[in-house]
Formats: structure tokens, C-alpha cells, sequence
């Protein structure tokens, strides 16, 4: 059974938490110097999250047709599965969970700045009581 | 040794080796039921003679060769490709034979895919596992012992307009076939047999070292190792040492499936700064880098570099497993001093003709290049400047 029942199921915890790691300062000042517009594109259920971090805040759009300089491609399973903590982006990328479109040592520089997002992730599901997973 | 979490290991490309063999392989051709194919190559290839011979092998099997697209750059750029896949879908070719080296080899696998898939290269393709399935069958002819393209999955390529390296990676870009026949290497001049050589050293080395390292990457750089550091000289003095010559580019081949796997680390990623500021020869580059890379990582890899020295022809005995992979840093130094002495080739940036204004450029370049994140050392600016330092002096 998918982790995410519906889109908008999806769109309420992904989108939410991505809008709540633009909120913690470090990482935001880190992910807003990447300059980049980052598309995840959601499978099973479909969504995709546009993160537009060239200006001097994040704007997190849904459906967008905004052209991305990376697009994430994965099933929504996968995702919750990487906000966990619990896969490997390029172990992913080499087992085509993941694909990504667009250049990759952009994707792997982020990484490191997301790695607090690992631990925020369940702690942010746990105080909006989101049970999932 | 730590045993990764995860590896997998897939090598679709036939390999093919016998000296000669790259003017008659219709046997192994009959097995790709190809009947138009075409040729990709660069000029000067055309020039020294070595296509035509590959070219009338082919006729003689009953392949038309409708195309033969000699334009390809040292580097090769987004411009070249459409060019030469604007050809191929023009004649229809079924497949495509790439006869050179790496940048060669990586151009015909991105006209590969727009001949087989079309769209624009660029959106529809750069980045990991974009490709929905196989391509048109590539075959490919090294004619460059190095870069290891004959058998990755691989392709890098110039967008002039911005400057940059476009990488292309998915699992269906690994030739069909390599046709691996050293006496195409023959007439490499000795400058190149060492730069490339020393490429493929440096290749086997960090996949050995890269985070993403596993057991059979490293079996098989182990024995790239002794084969290049026994061979190396041999090909530079004598080019038309056949044996020489033959381990060079099965060495070069090996490491190519082993870092195809592992990925490489901080040595490339200053060579490609490197490239990309200085416009200096990626072989040399890595020759350049290698020690001074080594010697960045060292702390993470004492273990790992003491086997490398045992495999550079170092005794054990008496020597402590620190010692032992000093004396594998310092091996790979003296090689190159032997490959200065041998054929000229430069041992550090400065008499590479690269400018010290450039060092701090060269070291962000490497944070920022994509290898860092597969090195066993973080790549920090501050902490690897001093060492591309000693790599100009």
C-alpha cells in the first residue's frame, strides 16, 4: 500500500515540509545559494513540487509547468523513504528509483545541506501529527 | 576491508581484443544484423590512416558506411553532436561506429541517443537514468589507452555557450561492443602513451578509494595497477612494443569498468577544474594530481594506499602499513620523473604551462565538481589549496 493515499495527502506533508525547511535559517541561506529551481515529480500519487530558490526566499509551487533547472523524478514512496533518511540518493540514482534530469553534481552539492532534514522530517510528521510510515 | 552497504555490477559491453582486429570483426558484426552505419571519428585520425582500414573491414562485411563524421573536437560540445546526429537521422544509419578516444567515444553515445530517441539533448537527457530503454548499437574502437569510454555508462560533454561540463549517465550509454586492437595505439605519440596511461592509473586508484568502492571495482583496478606501472616506460620508449601496448589498453579498459563503478574522487575533480580553466590535457592533469590527491586523502586511505605500493612493485618487508603507502605516493613520483626523463611529460602545473593566478580557481573548481562528494575526504577549499599549491611547483 502507497505511504500517501492521495495527491493531496502528498502535496499537504511534502510541500508542507519543504515549506518548513525554508523556514530553519541555516539550511535556507545554504539552499538559496544554489540559486537553482528544483521540480520533484511525484508518482503513485502524482504531484510535483516546484522549489524556486533564486530569489531571496523559497517559493514552493504545485503542478507547475515552471521550467526547472532539476527535475527529481520518483515514486512518493521513495521520497518519504529519502526524507526518512533511509535511501541513498545514489544508490537510487544507480537502481533508477531516482532520475534525475539536469546537472548532477548540482544535486549531489546539495546533500550535505539537507542532511538536518533527515532528522526534521520525522520530527515535523510527529508535531503535525502525520502518521505515516 | 569495509564492505559497502549496497554495489551492483553491470558490464553489457562485448569485449572484443586481438592486435589487428579492428580491420575484419564481421563475425562479431554479424551479430548486430547492421546494414548502414556511421562512422565517427576525429580528422586526425582520418589523416594518420587509421580509419580507412576499420572503414573497408567494414564494407567487406556487408555494411554500408554512409556517414563518416570527422569532425570531432578534443573536447567535445553540444554543436558537434547535433551536427553529427543531424547526419545520421539524414542517412538513416542503424547504428554507429566510434573510432578514437574518449572524447570521441562519449560524442557518438550522445548522438546515439538522439538518433535512436530524438528531442533536445540537453532537457531531455543530461543527468542519471533519463533514458526509457536501449540505444542503436555503438560500437566502439579505442584508439587511446585512458579514458575507459569504451565501456561506461558514461558521457561528458561541452556546453560552450555556459562554459561547462554536461555529464549524461544511464545504464543503456555503454557501448554494445568494444573492438580492443592495441596496434591502433601504435602510432600515440609518447607524450599522450604517458598521459593517457597515467589516466588510467589514476582511475584505478581512486576507484579503489572512493566511497563508492566494492569488491569487484577493486579486483579489477588491482590489476590495472602492476600492469601499467610494468608497462608504462616500455610503451613511451618503444611505441610499437605490442605486448606493452597491450596491457596498456587492456589496463586502460579494466579501470574503466572499475571506475565506471566506484566513481572517482578529488584527483579527478582538480584535473577537471583544471581542464576547464587551463585547457591542460585530462591524462595530465590526473598525472599531475595523483600524488597530491593521494596525499590529501592519506588518513582515510593508509590502508588501501599500502596496497597500491604492493601492487607499484614495493616491498613489504620491514615497512609499516603507513610507511609502505608513503612509499606508494612517493613510487607514483617517481614514475612520473621517469616519464619526464622518458618523453618530456610535465610533473607539476607550472611547467604544464598553467598559471599560479589560477590555483585558487583550480581548488573551487574541485569543491564544486561533482567527483568531491564520491571522495573519502570531504573536499574543503581551505584545507585542499595547499596542495594544489605543490602541485605547480
Amino acid at each position: 500500500m502507497a505511504v500517501f493515499e492521495s495527491s493531496e495527502r502528498l502535496q499537504e506533508v511534502l510541500g508542507g515540509f519543504f515549506q518548513f525547511l525554508l523556514t530553519q535559517e541555516e539550511m535556507a541561506k545554504k539552499l538559496l545559494a544554489s540559486k537553482m529551481v528544483i521540480k520533484f515529480n511525484y508518482t503513485d500519487p502524482a504531484l510535483s513540487i516546484t522549489i524556486d530558490m533564486t530569489g531571496s526566499e523559497g517559493i514552493i509551487t504545485f503542478n507547475d509547468t515552471k521550467k526547472a533547472e532539476v527535475e527529481m523524478s520518483m515514486k512518493a514512496d521513495v521520497a518519504h523513504r529519502f526524507w526518512m533518511g533511509n535511501v541513498n540518493l545514489v544508490i537510487a540514482l544507480a537502481r533508477r528509483e531516482m532520475v534525475a534530469k539536469g546537472p548532477i553534481p548540482k544535486i549531489l552539492k546539495l546533500l550535505p545541506i539537507i542532511k538536518p532534514a533527515y532528522v526534521l522530517y520525522p520530527q515535523y510528521m510527529k508535531e503535525k501529527n502525520l502518521n505515516i510510515g | 576491508m569495509a564492505f559497502s552497504d549496497f554495489f551492483q555490477f553491470y558490464c553489457p559491453t562485448k569485449l572484443v581484443f586481438q592486435p589487428g582486429i579492428s580491420k575484419d570483426f564481421s563475425a562479431e558484426l554479424a551479430h548486430f544484423s547492421l546494414t548502414k552505419v556511421q562512422v565517427i571519428t576525429d580528422a586526425m585520425l582520418v589523416k594518420v590512416g587509421l580509419v580507412a582500414p576499420i572503414v573497408e573491414g567494414l564494407k567487406n562485411a556487408g555494411i554500408e558506411v554512409v556517414s563518416i563524421f570527422d569532425r570531432v573536437p578534443p573536447n567535445s560540445e553540444l554543436k558537434i553532436i547535433q551536427e553529427c546526429a543531424d547526419e545520421a537521422i539524414q542517412k538513416e544509419v542503424d547504428g554507429i561506429i566510434a573510432i578514437g578516444g574518449g572524447s570521441v567515444i562519449d560524442t557518438a553515445k550522445c548522438v546515439d541517443i538522439l538518433l535512436t530517441y530524438g528531442g533536445d539533448l540537453v532537457n531531455d537527457y543530461s543527468g542519471a537514468e533519463t533514458l526509457s530503454g536501449p540505444l542503436k548499437p555503438l560500437i566502439a574502437i579505442p584508439t587511446t589507452s585512458g579514458t575507459g569510454s569504451e565501456v561506461t555508462h558514461a558521457a561528458v560533454i561541452l556546453d560552450a555557450s555556459t562554459h561547462t561540463k554536461l555529464s549524461f549517465v544511464d545504464r543503456n550509454l555503454a557501448p554494445h561492443m568494444a573492438i580492443l586492437d592495441p596496434e591502433l595505439t601504435f602510432g600515440l605519440p609518447a607524450k599522450l602513451t604517458a598521459a593517457t596511461a597515467m589516466d588510467a592509473l589514476t582511475h584505478a586508484i581512486e576507484s579503489m578509494t572512493s566511497i563508492q568502492t566494492n569488491p569487484i571495482s577493486t579486483a579489477l583496478a588491482m590489476q590495472v595497477i602492476p600492469l601499467i606501472r610494468q608497462n608504462i616506460l616500455k610503451a613511451v620508449l618503444n611505441g610499437q612494443d605490442l605486448e606493452a601496448r597491450s596491457a596498456l589498453m587492456t589496463a586502460a579498459t579494466l579501470a574503466g569498468i572499475a571506475f565506471d563503478h566506484s566513481m572517482v574522487g578529488v584527483v579527478h575533480g582538480m584535473s577537471h577544474a583544471a581542464g576547464g580553466l587551463a585547457g591542460i590535457h585530462h591524462g595530465l592533469a590526473n598525472s599531475i594530481f595523483l600524488p597530491w590527491g593521494m596525499d590529501y586523502n592519506f588518513e582515510k586511505c593508509v590502508e588501501t594506499y599500502a596496497k597500491v605500493a604492493t601492487l607499484l612493485g614495493i616491498k613489504r618487508e620491514g615497512l609499516s602499513e603507513t610507511d609502505l603507502a608513503r612509499q606508494g605516493i612517493e613510487s607514483i613520483k617517481k614514475l612520473r620523473a621517469e616519464l619526464k626523463q622518458a618523453c618530456g611529460m610535465a610533473e607539476n602545473l607550472s611547467e604544464a604551462g598553467v598559471s599560479q593566478d589560477l590555483l585558487e580557481a583550480i581548488t573551487e573548481g574541485a569543491v564544486n565538481d561533482g567527483t568531491s562528494f564520491y571522495n573519502p575526504r570531504e573536499v574543503v577549499k581551505e584545507d585542499l589549496l595547499p596542495f594544489v599549491q605543490k602541485a605547480f611547483k
